[in-house]
């Protein structure tokens, strides 16, 4: 059996658009679900979505724990060995408290990506497959989270290219979420049911899409 | 660890289109070239062909996929294993255009990028002038062009010319207009702003049967062309190959015309590429029995120095006389399979205009 590891923020979380950070799509409706059930019995899915995670920052509001960089290592040791990890973060690096341009949030997502080929949790202490997916762009109303997201929406629109940039220098399979579902209105950043549906197929497709030796 | 903005240069790439003459990686054209042969591979198998990592072949796709060169399948779901997404060239990829230069005419083809013919037309020549005037083939060229969509338009790769050897020989003893190739070839490429490829024309119609038709798959087989003269070249792993004696036989169509005349019937049937000709009689029974032993003396005695299991046989002549040939060489020796070319359209100028595609796209 494959492994996969589905690791992102609130959008890989499932929280609905618009509630609170408590409520959570069902484990068969937010995408890594979506992708369990695409992908069959030959693959175990993990699910590592954390609402408010950064690439690489400590958040000095939300807290230390949301920075991305410092749980990866622990959580691919914890979930070795892994033959595929899949990213999807950006999100929140827009926050205006970090002040940071797309082109650094595509640089953060490249220390991941450092720190994963560091680690090499694949098969026979191999490096992984890697695939980023640039999280959809945001609605321009992003309602109370506006003065947060100042500026971000324009921002989220760039990420795409910024990530598939990196993603050719550092030879990684990439997936633009934003070319199947856009984020929900109800909040402006958060994806909905359906979109989460659209995505896990469409992220289902890009794994076998991959290549895989028939023996595991 | 040190950290640097990634190399923005392959996007950059992409943006301008097909029109910039980039230098194609090798693993690019590796790719294409794979693909060309192998139609429906997946990204694994690409992988296990190449070498490339799994990453690598996923970025070179993925650029592959945008500029619109490849495009990508639906997933096949076997009954073991995990399912695979097929990858094919685009056929609306890329486009180019292909003259052949006959003794009694000259072919303009469009090809697509999976060699379909899309667009064909003849003008008059003979063997005084072999070269249209250079007005008319530019228009012929500008027609086949226009003949796509506006948007396609930009995805022409280039013009290839399948020119016989002694064409300039010709040329010169022309009257007047005389254009040499050289000047003709300049022309193009100052008129239409595409790069201009030129071949020998037997060459040009074995590479395009390698391409495109029933020799795709094949690393040595013996080629026949079937145009006024008989022509033949031998490939050998995939590298064509002409003989200095075996260049041409007067055993070809021009030998039929001859057949015909002593027998007062007319002949201009023949230069058409009409796909039936009517009944020719016994001009025609003798010609291709004559034809025939021709080509098995040449098989013969090539069998003596080279092995190869497999000749193909290309004309423009109507379908059914490559396949009598053909079938009279399988008579003749069991251990070697004749196929008449896949390429019945102009073989000449679909050969002509697959040559800008290797260059730009394949491997050589």
């Amino acid at each position: 059996m494959r492994s996969v590891l589905c690791y992102g923020d609130s959008n890989t979380h499932g929280q609905i658009p618009g509630r609170g950070p408590l409520e959570r799509y069902g484990p068969d409706e937010r995408w890594p679900g979506i992708l369990r059930s695409q992908l069959g019995p030959d693959w175990y899915v993990i699910e590592e979505g954390l609402s408010g995670r950064t690439t690489v920052h400590d958040d000095p509001i939300e807290g230390a724990h949301k920075n991305g960089r410092t749980y990866l290592r622990p959580c691919l040791q914890s979930h070795a060995t892994l033959d595929l990890v899949i990213i999807m973060l950006g999100t929140n690096d827009l926050k205006i408290r970090f002040n940071k341009p797309p082109s650094e949030v595509a640089m953060g997502i490249g220390c991941l990506v450092y720190d994963i080929k560091e680690l090499a949790p694949g098969p026979g202490g191999s490096t992984p497959e890697i695939m980023i997916v640039a999280p959809p762009p945001m609605q321009d109303d992003v309602k109370e989270w506006k003065s947060i997201f100042a500026g971000a929406p324009e921002k989220s629109r760039l990420l795409a290219l910024e990530f598939e940039v990196l993603a050719d220098s550092l030879e990684l399979h990439f997936f633009d979420a934003g070319s199947v579902v856009s984020c929900s209105e109800a909040d402006g950043f958060h994806i909905d049911a359906e979109a989460h549906r659209l995505l896990g197929t469409a992220l289902a497709r890009a794994v076998d899409a991959i290549g895989w030796s028939r023996s595991t | 660890m040190r950290f640097a903005p990634p190399n923005p240069l392959r996007i950059a790439d992409r943006a301008s289109g097909l029109n910039a003459l980039s230098v194609r990686s090798y693993n690019e054209r590796l790719v294409l070239s794979l693909l060309l042969q192998n139609e429906g591979i997946s990204r694994m198998e690409i992988g296990e062909k190449t070498g490339l990592s799994a990453q690598t072949a996923s970025v070179i796709v993925r650029s592959l996929e945008q500029e619109g060169l490849v495009s990508q399948g639906e997933a096949q779901r076997g009954r073991v294993g995990p399912p695979t997404i097929p990858l094919s060239l685009n056929p609306e990829g890329a486009y180019a255009v292909g003259v052949g230069f006959s003794r009694r005419r000259i072919d303009i083809a469009l090809i697509d990028f999976i060699g379909t013919v899309r667009f064909h037309m003849q003008l008059p020549a003979d063997e005084a002038n072999p070269f249209p005037q250079s007005g008319d083939l530019l228009g012929a060229i500008r027609q086949a062009m226009t003949s796509l969509p506006v948007e396609a338009r930009s995805r022409v790769a280039g013009i290839g010319l399948a020119v016989p050897d002694d064409v300039d020989t010709m040329a010169a003893t022309r009257n007047g207009s005389s254009t040499s190739l050289k000047a003709l070839q300049a022309e193009i490429e100052e008129q239409i702003k595409l790069p201009v490829f030129v071949q020998n024309d037997i060459t040009a119609a074995a590479g395009g049967e390698s391409m495109f038709g029933v020799a795709k798959p094949l690393n040595d087989y013996l080629f026949f062309y079937l145009g006024a003269r008989l022509q033949s070249r031998l490939i050998l792993n995939h590298q064509i190959y002409k003989g200095n004696s075996s260049a041409s036989f007067d055993h070809g169509l021009m030998r039929l015309e001859s057949e015909l005349a002593m027998r007062g019937r007319p002949s201009e049937i023949i230069w058409s590429s009409s796909p039936e000709w009517p009944g020719l009689g016994e001009a025609y029974s003798t010609w291709l029995g004559e034809c025939s032993n021709r080509l098995k003396t040449s098989i013969s005695a090539l069998t003596q120095f080279v092995e190869f299991r497999t000749v193909v046989l290309s004309s423009y002549a109507p379908q059914k006389i490559a396949e009598a040939l053909c079938d009279d060489i399988g008579r003749e020796f069991p251990a070697i399979e004749a196929l008449p070319a896949r390429v019945t359209i102009s073989p000449k100028a679909v050969g002509a205009a697959s040559l800008p595609f290797s260059s730009r796209f394949m491997i050589q």
